[in-house]
């Protein structure tokens, strides 16, 4: 074939892809995403593989949470995750003698019926070699003004040490509760029978404070069952009154409004302290777009990265059954004889064996999760003997034309006619059933990780939904972790039958139908 | 030069076990492997215990040489002294001949893998059949029914269908299901999935009515959508033509002429469309918790029983192929050419 008829036939075929509507819509998503994997790491961080499955990157999260606009449906709004860094977190460095004194503010606005689920300090790095070298952390929150109320301002951490790459997990830290109850203490919702004197140390208020209390069996309960955050952002008055302690701690009502946080972090001089993966971070009850999984992962980012396991799969199985199955058919038909009667009996052997068995028992033999590689050479293993039976008959057909026996008469070698003559004739067939290949790849690859049989060094929607069938998601009705991997996965074979079934009517006339 | 259909289904069912132990061969190969594996970290197991158990009773340790002796007896025990493919060859002869032995671990409440796979079997079969059957219905009803008018809001309605439920995975829809139906509608009972075990015919058959749905909704589409296909291929035949040129009514063109040509092809995606969603359906009744082959595929694959794995491939594979001879046979008989042909051929 010469170039410029090449380009001609390129040219007639474009224009008349270019009328099958579901082709273009199929083509231009298929562009989408080609681009979406590709921007992937731009759009959330280049190492988002290799925290997949570690998780410490997750760990301000909050698991199995659903999506944010949930909200928008429900009558009672739950707080969403809101994270502050070092760039929104106005860090002002003091000297204090042999200390160093870093204070942050930020501001909280509390809209919701339901408070975060806890507040999380991480990502501190400091160069302290001993422990008594670590910076500690104080932390208070002002809440909205509340008639009836003495004390506005709330300590939650006092002198707390932070290692580096340590956490603070403010709802499960003890300290918080009993700076809670001593806040409570202090503006006289309840009374214990001996007064804390003034002139205490904060650490000595909080021992004898907290001795009382489990003295105390009524209060020790309420000590106990008590959800910190709910009390952080929860209204401590009714018209002006004090609530009794039973409804603070049992029946908390939010209150809503802007609250203002302030984090003093302490430490020797000589101890620097670095705030670029500093993290404050108010953990929601529902997260972004598409929720999390039981791991705090966002299903989103799992969504968005697999989209390039899926494309690299379908793709590089389907063009090499495609091909594999067409250069196998081909030479069966042009060698005839015993050689094709081979060829054919064992193709006929492959199809006859179950595909999903078959491909268990081979992952099973690489050793269990297997990888990308080894995946995409089961699935086209097992994928080329539909192709090879098509081309063979249609070849048997080329083959008797006379312009092929004329090529032979004039001494043409074997691979100059096959190559030359016969494959260029099913170049059409292999482009469609290339595309209408693609999503049983991707179903097969999602069969497989379902049952968890691939490596988990690669997100795919497939793992995704055995991971959410591994934490009982349908039964547990977390639909964020079950719809959006399964949408994607039929939404991108869509994608490719709409091209494949295109391709196939502007290529093979034949099969136009009334 | 005809062969006898006779003749013809003989020849097939010979060819088709031959396939079918080459195919348990194959897989024979592959499974000894992972046996050799598995076998031996059972002998050390063993060994140990039994050193263990020495110990206790004799209030001494074994000599070296016992623990030895004692070894090289389980080896034997476990055929691990043979060679690779001689036990290939007889793990082979084992599977083929139904001699499947005890799993290590208990499944169904057994170790007979025989046992086992009677159970699963006839809950699959159950399952599937009933599936099957409706999907069958509604496909070729939606078929014939769109294949009278192309182009109609009917027509147009099952190749979008087709397209879209293709594309989805069978097992994913069957968590949808869930979700609507049991976690958000009620009107079925958690217990029913989260279990795998339901006793009482009522409460079969309203587990079953999940996974039913689920098939015949995966299912059902691309089947009207062949059907079509294939309708308006034979509705173009010159024999059609003629038929329609004698005035006989329209009706009776498609039930009696159009639908007996296209009889053969339709049947044959038929059986190759059942074998198809042999793969869907094992992970479908993962999903559902259905105590079929699936449901027992997952278990062995969990506790590692490489024996009752060895089984269940065995049985999937004797389905396929049997499937595909039962097609061809099929295909003989509703159409005489295809006997001439292969008779010509042999």
């Amino acid at each position: 074939m010469r170039w410029v008829d090449f380009k001609d036939s390129v040219k007639r075929f474009w224009s008349d892809f270019k009328h099958q509507k579901s082709g273009m819509f199929g083509l231009f998503f298929l562009i989408v995403l080609i681009v979406l994997a590709i921007a992937a790491p731009y759009i959330t961080s280049p190492n988002i593989p290799k925290e997949w499955q570690t998780g410490t990157a997750w760990i301000t999260n909050p698991k199995n949470a659903p999506p944010s606009w949930e909200n928008y449906f429900t009558s009672e709004k739950r707080a969403t995750q809101v994270e502050y860094t070092e760039k929104n977190l106005h860090i002002v460095k003091t000297e204090n003698g042999s200390y160093t004194v870093y204070k942050m503010t930020f501001t909280y606005d509390m809209n919701y019926d339901v408070p975060p689920k806890d507040i999380v300090i991480t990502g501190l790095n400091s160069t302290a070699t001993k422990p008594q070298d670590n910076p500690v952390v104080t932390m208070y929150v002002e809440r909205p003004k509340e008639d009836g109320l003495k004390y506005n301002t709330m300590m939650l951490l006092h002198n707390t040490q932070l290692p580096s790459s340590g956490v603070i997990q403010l709802a499960y830290t003890q300290q918080v509760k009993s700076l809670i109850f001593y806040w409570l203490y202090e503006n006289g919702v309840f009374k214990i029978p001996m007064q804390l004197p003034d002139s205490l140390p904060m650490d000595m208020k909080l021992m004898y404070l907290t001795q009382q209390i489990q003295m105390n069996s009524t209060l020790y309960g309420y000590f106990q069952s008590m959800d910190p955050m709910r009390v952080i952002f929860g209204k401590m008055t009714d018209n002006g009154k004090l609530r009794p302690l039973d409804q603070i701690i049992n029946s908390p009502e939010p209150l809503k409004g802007t609250y203002k946080f302030t984090i003093v972090i302490t430490a020797p001089s000589y101890v620097k302290v670095d705030f670029s993966n500093f993290k404050v971070a108010m953990v929601g009850r529902t997260y972004g777009l598409l929720g999390t999984d039981q791991y705090g992962r966002p299903i989103a980012i799992g969504l968005l990265w697999g989209i390039r396991v899926a494309l690299a799969i379908g793709i590089s199985v389907s063009v090499s059954t495609v091909l594999i199955g067409i250069l196998v058919g081909v030479t069966s038909a042009y060698l005839g004889g015993w050689a094709d009667e081979a060829i054919q009996r064992f193709t006929e052997f492959m199809m006859t064996l179950p595909v999903l068995p078959m491909l268990i028992l081979l992952s099973l033999y690489f050793g269990g999760r297997i990888s990308l590689k080894q995946l995409v050479f089961i699935l086209v293993l097992f994928g080329w003997m539909g192709t090879t039976k098509v081309a063979r008959s249609m070849a048997l057909q080329i083959k008797e034309q006379t312009y092929v026996e004329a090529a032979r008469a004039l001494g043409a070698s074997t691979g100059r006619i096959v190559f030359k003559h016969i494959v260029p004739q099913l170049l059409p067939y292999a482009f469609a059933s290339i595309a209408l290949s693609v999503p049983g790849a991707i179903l097969s690859e999602a069969g497989l990780s379902f049952l968890g049989l691939t490596s988990n060094n690669m997100i795919t929607w497939g793992q995704m939904l055995n991971n959410a069938n591994a934490n009982g998601a349908t039964l547990n009705g977390y639909w964020w972790q079950v719809i959006p991997p399964g949408l994607a996965i039929a939404f991108v074979g869509l994608i490719f039958v709409l091209i494949g079934v295109s391709l196939d009517t502007v290529l093979n006339p034949r099969l136009k139908r009334a | 030069m005809g062969m006898s259909f006779g003749k013809y289904v003989a020849y097939r069912l010979v060819n088709a076990v031959i396939i079918l132990f080459l195919a348990v061969l194959l897989m024979s190969a592959l499974f000894t492997k992972l046996a050799t594996i598995q076998l031996t970290d059972q002998v050390n197991s063993e060994v140990q215990q039994w050193v263990r158990s020495y110990t206790q009773t004799h209030h001494e340790k074994p000599t070296e040489q016992m623990i030895e002796q004692y070894k090289q007896s389980r080896i034997h025990y476990y055929h691990l002294d043979q060679p690779y493919w001689k036990r290939t060859w007889e793990y082979a002869i084992n599977t083929f001949t139904f001699h499947w032995g005890q799993s290590f671990q208990k499944v169904f409440g057994t170790t007979v893998i025989v046992d086992q796979i009677k159970t699963a079997l006839a809950r699959t079969i159950l399952l599937f059949t009933t599936a099957e059957i409706l999907v069958i219905i509604i496909g070729l009803a939606l078929g014939i029914k769109s294949a009278r008018s192309p182009g109609s809001l009917l027509d147009r309605t099952i190749s979008i269908l087709a397209m879209v439920t293709t594309s989805l995975p069978m097992w994913w829809l069957g968590m949808l299901m869930i979700l609507i139906f049991v976690v958000y509608l009620g009107w079925l009972p958690i217990t029913l999935y989260s279990q795998v075990e339901v006793s009482g015919w009522t409460n079969i058959l309203k587990k079953m009515s999940l996974p039913v749905l689920t098939i015949v909704i995966n299912l059902f589409g691309g089947w009207a959508w062949t059907t079509r296909n294939i309708m308006i291929g034979t509705m173009q035949e010159d024999f059609i033509m003629v038929a329609r040129a004698k005035g006989v009514p329209e009706r009776k063109i498609i039930y009696g002429h159009a639908l007996k040509a296209a009889a053969p092809p339709i049947i044959t995606m038929v059986i190759f469309g059942l074998i198809g969603s042999l793969g869907g359906a094992i992970i479908t009744e993962i999903v559902f918790n259905w105590p079929g082959m699936g449901r027992l595929y997952y278990e062995a694959l969990q506790l590692n029983a490489v024996k009752t794995m060895m089984a269940l491939n065995y049985m999937f594979a004797m389905m396929t192929v049997f499937s595909m001879v039962l097609a061809d046979i099929l295909y003989a008989y509703l159409d005489p050419r295809v006997r001439i042909g292969a008779a010509a051929r042999s």
